[in-house]
């Protein structure tokens, strides 16, 4: 039908959804990412610990966003249930609900049999006594047995995660920025970039040890090419959002590129600087840590103004 | 089989709004805060002396393909074997989901608050319980006894039509198959079941 076209945003989902995508996306990725270190790279029970503790705190963060803003808070309990897989499994919030539910399980099961050895956590009152149960130490054991099987099966649901913080919103077939899978990717490679950001800094600031330099080193290359990947698909949508005149993409082309915001603070500060930073550290390396932790928290304030703008700048094409 | 849908002329809605009211004590919809299960659109079109005012009722399309059924986590949007997309209330937990998937606006959000407003409201007869995101149901509890939408029951002008797309004989297949009628956005591959007859006055 011949209508006329208002090309009008959102007001639902704002900055509380994009915390919501923030801090799933990067509290999956740094548990995927500190397991596979451990698994893999270095024995690193630090990491693993704190890694763990920092995603379990950032996913319940973030989903607690999702559920202050429920209308009903009681039927949260249908997404809760396993069986939800088989009644929606057409819906991507039923999928990031029980990725999200799993990974927090076994990355606790995990990172068992250090916590039973660590004397940090053996001190505390509460906690410290809840490792010294016998079941807990039995449990611990069956861990140990079972580790890397426990370990994939969290970085499995971790990157579960990842990935459904941008098949999330593709899935809305009316905003073009949404609806294109350059938001997968874009949302994968930005929660694996923030989540190596944010493990160097743990290992820079809180538990620096020199035997870690190959984790370091590692860690600096793999977010140098996951930087330049993000790049890549921030200029494909600087290309693709150029379409016609009047259009919701061109609609979104306009919010985005004609922002300072968007621009400078995300991809200048959040994604060229760091590069810069990281490119010298990888070719020539730094007499200090403070470029590196520098770069690492531009990547953070980056991966959330990606989603921040991203929500607010989804254009629908509203007839009258 | 039915396959149930509308068909609305705009050439023939005067704007009244009698088809916003009679829904809204229908399905107590939140009138308080100005959100509607269906709603008309008024514009004025042309410029100086040259200007045409112009009607276009809106509601949910009950599409055939309908994005905020798919993105629904809880499953509490459903389509019925006769193609009205339903909402069930208490299944719903108000994530908005479906209010970001939908391409026509159809949903609004029915909080606890908009519950006790709507007890105020109307009275004895409120029969909301859940919060949930809301939309129109073409009268699916009239549409069972037989009866038509009440937006359709109350439409001075006649613009809305009711029928069953799978029954030949039926006035508003006719005017489907014949493209006098044609749905709203059909690029987004949601194979609406709502209507429209072009203005032929428009020039917008």
């Amino acid at each position: 039908m011949d209508v006329t076209m208002s090309y009008v945003t959102q007001d639902w989902w704002t900055w509380w959804f994009a915390i919501y995508l923030f801090f799933g996306g990067m509290g999956a990725a740094i548990m995927a990412v500190a397991f596979l270190t451990d698994m893999y790279l270095k024995r690193h029970p630090n990491l693993v610990i704190w890694g763990m503790i920092s995603s379990i705190v950032m996913l319940s963060l973030g989903s607690g966003m999702l559920f202050l803003h429920l209308l009903d808070h009681i039927a949260v309990i249908h997404v809760l249930n396993p069986m939800v897989l088989l009644n929606k499994p057409d819906a991507w919030i039923a999928w990031g609900t029980q990725f999200i539910t799993w990974m927090m399980v076994w990355g606790v099961l995990y990172p068992l049999p250090y916590l039973i050895e660590s004397r940090f956590f053996l001190g505390f009152p509460l906690v410290g006594g809840i490792l010294r149960w016998s079941i807990v130490k039995k449990v611990a054991a069956v861990c140990e047995r079972y580790h890397k099987l426990l370990g994939w099966l969290a970085t499995i649901n971790g990157i579960g995660v990842a990935v459904y913080t941008g098949l999330l919103i593709q899935s809305f077939p009316a905003v073009p920025l949404w609806h294109n899978p350059g938001v997968p990717v874009l949302f994968t490679v930005s929660a694996f970039s923030t989540a190596i950001a944010f493990l160097l800094v743990m290992l820079n600031v809180f538990f620096y040890d020199s035997e870690d330099h190959k984790i370091h080193v590692f860690y600096e290359r793999t977010d140098l090419i996951l930087i330049s990947a993000e790049l890549v698909v921030i200029f494909s949508f600087f290309q693709y959002l150029q379409v016609g005149e009047e259009s919701a993409a061109s609609a979104s082309f306009k919010l985005l590129f004609t922002d300072p915001g968007w621009l400078i603070g995300f991809i200048g500060f959040g994604l060229i600087v760091p590069f810069l930073l990281e490119l010298k550290g990888v070719i020539k390396g730094w007499s200090t840590r403070i470029p590196i932790i520098t770069a690492s928290l531009l990547v953070m304030m980056g991966g959330y103004l990606l989603r921040h703008y991203f929500m607010y700048s989804g254009v629908y094409s509203h007839p009258w | 089989m039915t396959r149930y849908a509308m068909v609305i002329d705009l050439n023939t809605c005067v704007g009244c709004n009698a088809c916003m009211a009679a829904c809204a004590m229908e399905n107590q919809t939140p009138v308080w805060k100005n959100q509607w299960r269906t709603w008309v659109h008024d514009k004025e079109i042309g410029t100086a002396d040259d200007i045409t005012r112009r009607f276009f009722p809106r509601l949910c399309n009950h599409c055939d393909n309908p994005p905020c059924m798919t993105v629904c986590p809880t499953g509490a949007t459903y389509r019925m074997d006769s193609g009205i997309v339903m909402v069930d209330d208490a299944r719903c937990m108000g994530c908005g989901a479906c209010a970001m998937a939908c391409p026509y606006k159809a949903r609004y959000p029915i909080t606890y608050d908009d519950i006790d407003k709507g007890e105020e409201f109307f009275g004895h007869d409120a029969w909301r319980k859940h919060p949930s995101v809301d939309k129109c149901d073409f009268c699916a509890h009239r549409v069972a006894k037989g009866e038509k939408p009440a937006c359709v029951e109350t439409c001075v002008g006649s613009a809305r039509m009711f029928g069953d797309l799978d029954d030949p004989n039926d006035p508003i297949t006719k005017l489907v198959k014949s493209s006098i009628a044609r749905p709203l956005m059909s690029y987004m591959g949601t194979h609406p079941n709502v209507y429209y007859i072009d203005d032929l006055k428009r020039k917008g």
